[in-house]
């Protein structure tokens, strides 16, 4: 499945039409069809081309990076779409977020049209949108997305859920993450509905599947560790699987080969159609995918062996001597804005070709399909969100009390969750109020994922021969 | 459901594995009637299971917000409690 890298990044061969071109001629294909259904009210294509252009006038040609509020509702939508017709590139933000962190990503972020120049490779291309993941400073890492990484990457995934205008798609994910636009963007540009509903974000399954059916929703995109919860809760209360439902994608973290071999053993079988994904912020969307069938799926469950499976058609994979997969490919981010150091350790040249360093280790199967086999470096996923333990270390190092810490995964109920150790700076703490401070600290600083769900202070910490924290070794010390 | 039941179900959820690979001694502390789930290291996705856990053994389905205002077993027992009443039989 290689495929030649010179080929597919000629600038000679002609663009994609962007994102919003599909939106627009689904628009005129299908006016009057539902756009997007929100607990009970419903938007037409229509309806949502008419407030996308009321957006685009609002804002004025060329707005520049706009800063858009992430929450579940249909107006995020027109205003993901109005900021691109104007011309602009999106930045959501979580209302959510401590305001401190929400000032320094609208600072990160900036407020320009073009892609940095200082960059390069892609200058010049249309800024599509930023969002950010952890960065090891404690500073979040502004991630740069073309609208022609957006573009490639949304053809691919419409083709691989192979969706028709009688779709209905669940909006489920975080409007922060880019999951969020793997689930709008495929959607609005087939004639599909998208479906918002406040029981998707409610916690509760029997709520969840009542919603599903009422709703008759068909495709359903979920991170892997709440899918895992689901199907637990599927398998112990007997509940059916809407019967409208005919794909269930899953990602963010590997499928544990227990929780698929309880999704077989459902009474419904091999039914729906279940997808593995896997994908970057920095490589947009996805860029690999598996069908996960009853019959076995090129990996060996049993082994503990769920592959990530194949590239998408747009897709250049290559994998280094070490085993870590490098992606190419027109969906690559045109690196971290304001950040080129940063940029030119993941952003790498081979056989002058571009490819992101993923940090992940995989192997490959006989098939050729790829299964993950862990991280090269420190980072932790968390609830499916990529977390740099250092950047939660360099926030917890700033609180006074605090002399050293060290931040690592540990599993409590089968996933991540984070655990911190910190020394105390000096005799005069007291340790038993330390944790609660630096949960206080932090909350002012940091979005919820990043705050340890376990704050213990400790003696001492272990070092590696260079002077770093050995998190390794943090057992030791604590034995 | 008893204030002790729902204590039994934040234990449960919040225990850590056997098989874990990360460090010792970082199982969840002594929970009272009044420990803030949350402050214990519960998360939205642990939250699932609580609620999951309340479903299957009262009947009575609650949201992951009816944890937020509530975080603690007495406080979450009075939520049952409420619901139930609330509710025609």
């Amino acid at each position: 499945m290689f495929r030649d890298v010179a080929v597919s990044l000629d600038p000679t061969v002609s663009p994609d039409p962007t994102v919003l071109d599909g939106f627009l001629a689904a628009a005129d294909a299908h006016p009057g069809r539902t756009a997007i259904a929100d607990d009970g009210r419903s938007l037409s294509y229509a309806a949502l081309r008419t407030r996308v252009r009321a957006v685009a006038d609002r804002l004025g040609p060329g707005p520049g990076v706009v800063a858009v509020p992430a929450i579940h509702t249909p107006d995020t939508v027109a205003g993901l779409l109005g900021v691109w017709l104007a011309g602009g590139a999106y930045c959501p933000v979580d209302p959510a977020f401590p305001a401190a962190r929400r000032q320094a990503m609208l600072t990160a972020a900036g407020c320009q049209i073009r892609l940095d120049p200082n960059l390069g490779g892609h200058g010049g291309a249309e800024l599509a949108y930023i969002l950010f993941t952890s960065g090891s400073t404690g500073e979040p890492k502004p991630v740069l997305t073309p609208q022609a990484a957006i573009g490639a990457a949304v053809r691919s995934v419409r083709e691989l859920f192979g969706l028709t205008p009688a779709d209905r798609v669940l909006q489920f994910a975080s409007l922060s993450w880019d999951t969020c636009f793997e689930e709008i963007l495929p959607t609005l540009t087939s004639g599909a509905c998208l479906v918002f509903h406040p029981d998707a974000y409610a916690g509760s399954f029997p709520r969840l599947l009542r919603m599903l059916d009422r709703e008759r929703v068909t495709v359903l995109n979920l991170p892997t560790a709440f899918w895992h919860e689901l199907v637990g809760y599927l398998r112990e209360s007997g509940q059916p699987l809407p019967a409208s439902l005919r794909l269930v994608i899953v990602g963010g973290e590997p499928v544990r080969p227990a929780r698929l071999a309880d999704w077989h053993a459902l009474p419904t079988g091999g039914r729906p159609r279940l997808l593995n994904t896997y994908g970057c912020t920095e490589t947009t969307l996805i860029t690999h995918a598996a069908e996960l069938t009853a019959a076995g799926s090129g990996g060996s469950p049993a082994a503990g062996q769920v592959p990530i499976g194949r590239p998408l058609p747009h897709v250049v994979e290559r994998l280094s001597a070490e085993g870590e997969l490098l992606i190419g490919g027109p969906s690559l981010a045109a690196g971290y804005r304001g950040l080129p150091a940063a940029t030119a350790a993941r952003f790498v040249t081979v056989d002058s070709a571009r490819f992101f360093r993923t940090g992940d280790r995989v192997r490959r199967l006989p098939d050729g399909s790829l299964v993950p086999a862990g991280r090269i470096d420190q980072e932790l996923k968390v609830r499916g969100i990529r977390v740099d333990p250092a950047e939660v270390e360099a926030h917890i190092a700033a609180h006074p009390a605090v002399g050293a810490v060290a931040v690592t995964g540990v599993r409590v109920a089968d996933h991540t969750v984070l655990a911190a150790y910190v020394i105390a700076a000096g005799p005069h703490t007291d340790p038993a109020g330390l944790p609660a401070s630096i949960v206080d600290h932090l909350r002012g600083r940091v979005p919820a994922h990043l705050v340890p769900s376990r704050i213990r202070v400790v003696e001492r910490l272990a070092y590696t021969a260079t002077g770093k924290l050995d998190r390794r070794r943090i057992e030791e010390t604590l034995a | 459901m008893t204030v002790d039941a729902v204590r039994d179900i934040f234990r449960r959820v919040l225990e850590p594995d056997a098989s874990s690979v990360g460090p010792p001694g970082v199982g969840a502390p002594g929970i009272g009637a009044d420990s803030d789930f949350f402050a214990l290291g519960g998360d939205s996705l642990l939250a699932t299971r609580v609620l999951s856990a309340v479903a299957r053994e009262c009947g009575v389905e609650l949201t992951f917000d009816d944890l937020l205002r509530a975080p603690t077993p007495a406080g979450l027992a009075g939520t049952i409690a409420r619901t139930i009443a609330s509710v025609p039989r």
